[in-house]
């Protein structure tokens, strides 16, 4: 059995990347699914621990947890779908640099 | 299930759709916001019971029956927050009947304005960290959609997607870090994680999970450097959303702190008592001097905002019962005074529909009731005496003198003088002789408006004369906090 430090190690890179997406890309869709990858990084995280406590032992609640973290996941990136294709109907582009109509 | 006021309030918001067309059908559109009206004052009289139990003992409802595992824990301080909450809802329901008329589907916005109540009464009434997220998520989404409801304009579109992107990035965050917490104590109940975390000393993993966390909580609460979102997305809202989102939204985030810091955290607030001791300062300083630029009033009002959160985090640095009292007693008195500011300039745009100070010079003349009661709540936010502002700002300020924190004491007054120059500035435009042009047929703001404001400054007023009560129940609030963690 792999030992905890490198799946963390996986779950810190994911989230990396996300942060990473989220301060370089400029397309709306792409920040959206930068969000999406933290997340998931989070997610990932909780599933690691939930097995870690006792060998041949899984943590239902961490589990349970992450089910329902998924389907908010899901409600956030249709919020934020619609969103975006309000925002396409104004600006005509989906470049987040663009939106900057407001002062300050 | 989730006690009766956060039942009452679910029921009414999956209700109202359906009784909106039914509603429409009958060409009775308006009454929907009666409906939603209802159901917050229904819920508000549930909340009373609850406390009469709470204030003997701690209510928990168990969702299932172990003990380290979901449940909701309402205690003081959550019946508190519940009730600033609740009242804040109804007063900008109220307030929406005639402000939202004749924009396109009401029985929406009175859904989202019930769940993000609800979502906020149930971030209160949590009582581990998971429920806490869930209802946080509830919260943050209906907030989203309704800053951004009105999405024929640029304006709000613009400032929902920035909204939405700073805050779901802080859930992650806020996820992330509970995760680890898991990782930690392998519980997020908030009796399972004090009684674990009690004894262990300060490490690394502990601190970096209350880095993501307090990155978390703290963008929806807009600590300095991560306010950034908040001015765009208050202007931009209708003007009884940006009552509620600067009322009672960024305050859910400073409980939320509340809890981290001084049931979960223990060890950590001692730790962490300098580095928001500064965080307060630079907050309150940058929004005090940023709000002296602004010549739009709602993002004048806005930028205040950030630095009475400056003023709420002094509570949380210094960390004494007194300290927390001011905290509770500021996040009320908070809710009064910028929900009462906010209303009056949503009166003023309904009348004229301009908000730049030069644009709207002289109306005082026009709408003396709103007027007055801004200006009320104005000088009531920057701590002047017979107002409720000074009962909270000079407890603030006695707890950090107490602690030996002088310097953020003297901060707290510096900073009020900030606040008077461009209240003055408000007011001095607002009376002014010579009139903006086209003010000659303004009337004043109509009686569902006017009465919201009207009731909002006579508590401020009232909690100014007479604190008393508020000032005993936010004691019994920071009790119970304070003895959660022990």
């Amino acid at each position: 059995m792999m030992p905890l430090s490198h799946y963390l190690a996986f779950t810190f890179t994911l989230y990396i990347i996300g942060l990473y997406c989220l301060a370089t890309k400029r397309n709306m869709i792409k920040l959206i699914l930068g969000i999406e990858i933290l997340i998931n990084a989070a997610n990932a995280n909780f599933i690691v621990f939930s097995a870690n406590w006792r060998a041949g032992y899984v943590d239902p609640l961490a589990h349970s947890i992450v089910i329902v973290s998924i389907a908010l996941a899901g409600c956030v990136s249709a919020v934020a779908l619609g969103i975006i294709v309000c925002a396409y109907r104004h600006y005509k582009t989906l470049d987040v640099r663009k939106l900057r109509r407001m002062r300050g | 299930m989730f006690t009766l006021p956060l039942d009452t309030l679910f029921v009414f918001a999956a209700s109202t759709p359906i009784i909106g067309w039914i509603l429409r059908k009958g060409g009775a559109e308006k009454l929907c916001g009666v409906y939603a009206i209802i159901g917050l004052l229904v819920s508000g009289s549930m909340v009373y019971n609850l406390f009469l139990e709470a204030s003997k003992r701690p209510v928990t409802t168990s969702v299932c029956d172990e003990v380290y595992a979901s449940c909701l824990r309402v205690d003081m301080l959550s019946v508190f927050m519940a009730s600033t909450f609740i009242g804040i809802g109804l007063l900008a329901a109220v307030y929406s009947i005639k402000y939202m008329e004749g924009e396109k589907g009401i029985p929406l916005y009175y859904t989202l304005l019930l769940s993000m109540v609800g979502g906020m009464v149930g971030v209160a009434f949590a009582g581990d960290f998971f429920t806490l997220f869930v209802f946080w998520e509830l919260m943050c989404v209906s907030s989203y959609v309704l800053v951004a409801f009105r999405k024929r304009r640029w304006e709000s579109v613009e400032a929902g997607l920035k909204y939405l992107l700073m805050s779901a990035a802080g859930s992650a965050s806020l996820l992330f870090g509970l995760s680890l917490i898991y990782g930690l104590a392998g519980t997020l109940n908030f009796h399972g994680l004090a009684s674990v975390l009690k004894g262990v000393k300060p490490n690394i993993w502990l601190d970096m999970a209350s880095l993501f966390l307090f990155a978390g909580f703290g963008i929806k609460a807009a600590v300095v450097p991560l306010h950034t979102w908040l001015p765009d997305a208050y202007s931009a809202a209708p003007a009884p959303i940006s009552a509620i989102l600067s009322a009672v939204v960024t305050e859910t985030g400073v409980y939320a702190l509340c809890r981290v810091f001084f049931t979960v955290f223990q060890p950590l607030q001692v730790q962490w008592s300098m580095v928001l001791a500064v965080l307060s300062l630079v907050t309150m300083t940058f929004g005090n001097i940023t709000a002296l630029l602004q010549d739009d009033l709602k993002r004048l009002l806005a930028y205040s905002s950030i630095g009475h959160i400056g003023y709420m985090l002094v509570g949380l640095a210094v960390g004494t019962q007194i300290g927390l009292t001011g905290t509770a007693l500021h996040i009320f008195n908070h809710a009064l005074m910028k929900g009462a500011c906010f209303l009056c300039v949503g009166a003023f745009v309904y009348r004229v529909g301009v908000r730049r100070l030069d644009e709207i010079a002289g109306i005082g003349r026009r709408m003396p009731f709103t007027t007055i009661a801004l200006c009320v709540s104005l000088f009531a936010l920057t701590g002047m005496p017979p107002l409720n502002g000074f009962i909270s700002e000079l407890t603030l300020f006695m707890s950090s003198v107490e602690a030996g924190m002088t310097w953020l004491g003297v901060a707290i007054i510096v900073n009020s003088l900030f606040s008077s120059g461009y209240v003055l500035r408000v007011v001095k435009a607002l009376l002014q002789r010579r009139e903006a042009e086209g003010f000659e047929n303004v009337k004043e703001a109509p009686l569902l408006m006017l009465t919201p404001i009207l009731v909002m400054v006579f508590m401020i007023v009232l909690f100014g004369v007479w604190p008393d009560p508020v000032l005993e129940f936010a004691r019994k609030a920071a009790y119970a906090l304070l003895s959660m963690g022990r």
